[in-house]
């Protein structure tokens, strides 16, 4: 890209594709922002190259405009054609899958207008389904695990003790994990996990899962 | 066993109920020699799934977000990680929190806090000798662990094999492995604790294998530190033993394999009084490791012995004589009381 540069510095194309690219260092990205806005070629510039990287990455966007219109032109004229529907149509109850007899049942049992037709039913059955994989999934179960917690052992007098008698489970003091944004244990935590190294279980890489837990 | 977890041991187990039911129902067609029965084929191939995982992580080129997230807490951060014959490049960019990257180029790691001006440059291999998964442990992680083949998921649009970690003692925990079909990139990871609930998780919610940014961008952050503050913390290995330590009995499977000395400040927090460096030897069992930290009690510093838990990394305080010992990894509590129990000072 062409690189035009005044004494200003109004312009600075070469920044604002960086910023296009999501590369450009936070420090510079605020420049580049006031540029966009003081500068209106900057803003042809910008708009410009998200053309060019849409067209990049999609060739199906470099198409003539006319043809979305013409799709919207005739979806309209053929909604405008569509009857209105005043009340819905009465349940058949043909086709209708087994769920949807035993909802209609129910419906019928329970004396209520309940007329629901299969459709209705399958859609219970995808959003019971959800619910079902959610409760299933491991870790939806972790929040409910108080993980964080922080507890101090008993008293600072009975060092000794502490020392003998192996310190308890029973916590004298939980407190809300975000209290423990202790720096200082940050900087153990920093230590500790640096030897992470390409340890498998910590992640992809141990440093991966260190410089993400340490950034909390 | 977390102490407060105990309510929740209930539902998981229930879970747990479940998830064997689900895994049960489909016929598991790719039954690995993991499962064969026989002691010595289970060794090896557990060795041979660890080390495919291990050789993906560090040769395969790949780009990705990772989750993590442990009880209520979620951090991501967006990795490109680059291999090139011997040459591996890696950069980590936090998502959350204050900016931070990390970039590797083989053995140096530059840490860059483009807020504060201030960068950090360390060399790996001076920081330890830390040889990472099976080096440290090699043989003797199949006596600690035994792995299990449970079935085959979709995890971040790739197909992945589930494997299962299996602590055989309660001194560690436990893991559920996704890693990828094709490459054996680690995909998602579970750290779990004995009740089988789950302390921390980590996933790609979306990786690309095989593909790598330029370069250039990669080692972007470090190319850019003029004006920065940059520090060379200074790692000193030493001998626990030259230092006036030892550890006594120790716990099973955990074996010393790095001490050194390091400054106590951090960068973003440099100390003003001249303070004394930090003793810091590292046991693995060839999967997980146990820091311990030992340095003079300082009472305005040190206040109160204390025991935390973040995510599936516990943490022990408390003094010991004259000195303030700190004890930190990824086990469960009582592991990390025996390691400081069993701490002696020799004068």
């Amino acid at each position: 890209m062409s690189k035009t540069e005044d004494p200003a510095g109004s312009i600075r194309a070469e920044e604002l594709s960086a910023l296009v690219d999501g590369e450009l260092a936070s420090a510079e990205v605020g420049r580049a922002c006031n540029q966009w806005r003081d500068d209106s070629a900057a803003r042809a510039a910008w708009h410009t190259y998200h053309l060019i990287g849409d067209v990049l990455r999609s060739g199906d966007l470099s198409s003539t405009p006319g043809h979305d219109r013409e799709f919207l032109a005739s979806l309209r004229q053929r909604l405008a054609q569509e009857p209105v529907v005043l009340a819905p149509a009465r349940h058949s109850g043909m086709g209708a899958s087994a769920f949807g007899r035993v909802w209609h049942g129910m419906g019928k049992r329970f004396g209520g207008p309940l007329r629901t037709s299969a459709a209705v039913a399958a859609g219970f059955v995808v959003v019971a389904g959800a619910l079902l994989a959610t409760q299933l999934s491991p870790t939806s179960e972790a929040p409910a695990a108080p993980v964080v917690a922080l507890y101090s052992v008993p008293a600072a007098g009975a060092l000794a003790a502490v020392d003998r008698q192996v310190v308890e489970d029973a916590p004298t003091l939980v407190l809300d994990g975000q209290l423990i944004r202790d720096a200082r244990l940050d900087e153990y935590l920093a230590a500790h996990k640096k030897f992470g190294g390409s340890s498998a279980p910590g992640g992809p890489s141990g440093f991966l899962r260190n410089a993400t837990v340490e950034s909390r | 066993m977390h102490p407060v977890a105990t309510p929740v041991l209930s539902r998981a187990s229930w879970v747990a109920c479940l998830w064997v039911a689900l895994l049960a129902a489909p016929p598991v067609q790719a039954q690995s020699a993991l499962n064969s029965g026989d002691a010595l084929v289970e060794k090896r191939e557990m060795k041979a799934w660890l080390v495919r995982i291990q050789e993906a992580a560090n040769k395969r080129s790949y780009q990705g977000t990772v989750i993590v997230s442990s009880g209520a807490t979620v951090a991501s951060s967006r990795i490109s990680h680059y291999c090139e014959g011997r040459n591996q490049f890696e950069r980590i960019d936090a998502l959350d929190g204050q900016p931070r990257h990390v970039v590797r180029q083989n053995e140096q790691v530059h840490t860059v806090w483009p807020e504060h001006r201030v960068a950090m440059v360390e060399q790996r291999d001076q920081m330890s000798s830390f040889p990472g998964l099976l080096q440290a442990g090699g043989e003797h992680v199949t006596d600690f662990y035994d792995l299990k083949f449970t079935g085959q998921e979709r995890v971040a649009g790739r197909e992945a094999n589930v494997l299962m970690l299996r602590a055989k003692d309660g001194h560690r925990y436990g893991y559920r492995l996704w890693a990828d079909k094709s490459t054996g990139l680690l995909l998602r990871t579970e750290v779990l604790a004995d009740s089988g609930t789950v302390l921390e998780s980590s996933a790609f919610s979306e990786v690309a294998v095989g593909t790598h940014p330029p370069l250039e961008s990669l080692l972007q952050p470090i190319r850019r530190l003029e004006g920065y503050r940059i520090s060379h913390p200074a790692l000193v290995p030493v001998r626990l033993e030259d230092e006036g330590w030892r550890l006594t009995s120790g716990v099973p499977g955990f074996r010393q394999v790095s001490c050194i000395k390091r400054p106590a400040d951090s960068p973003l927090r440099p100390s003003r009084s001249a303070e004394q460096p930090r003793l810091q030897a590292v046991y693995s069992d060839g999967l997980t490791y146990v820091s311990v930290f030992i340095e003079p009690f300082r009472a305005e510093r040190h206040t109160r012995p204390m025991q935390a838990a973040i995510g599936a990394t516990q943490t022990l305080m408390r003094r010991k004589g004259e000195w303030w010992i700190t004890v930190m990894g990824d086990v469960p509590a009582p592991t990390l009381r025996r390691f400081a129990a069993s701490l002696e000072h020799t004068p």
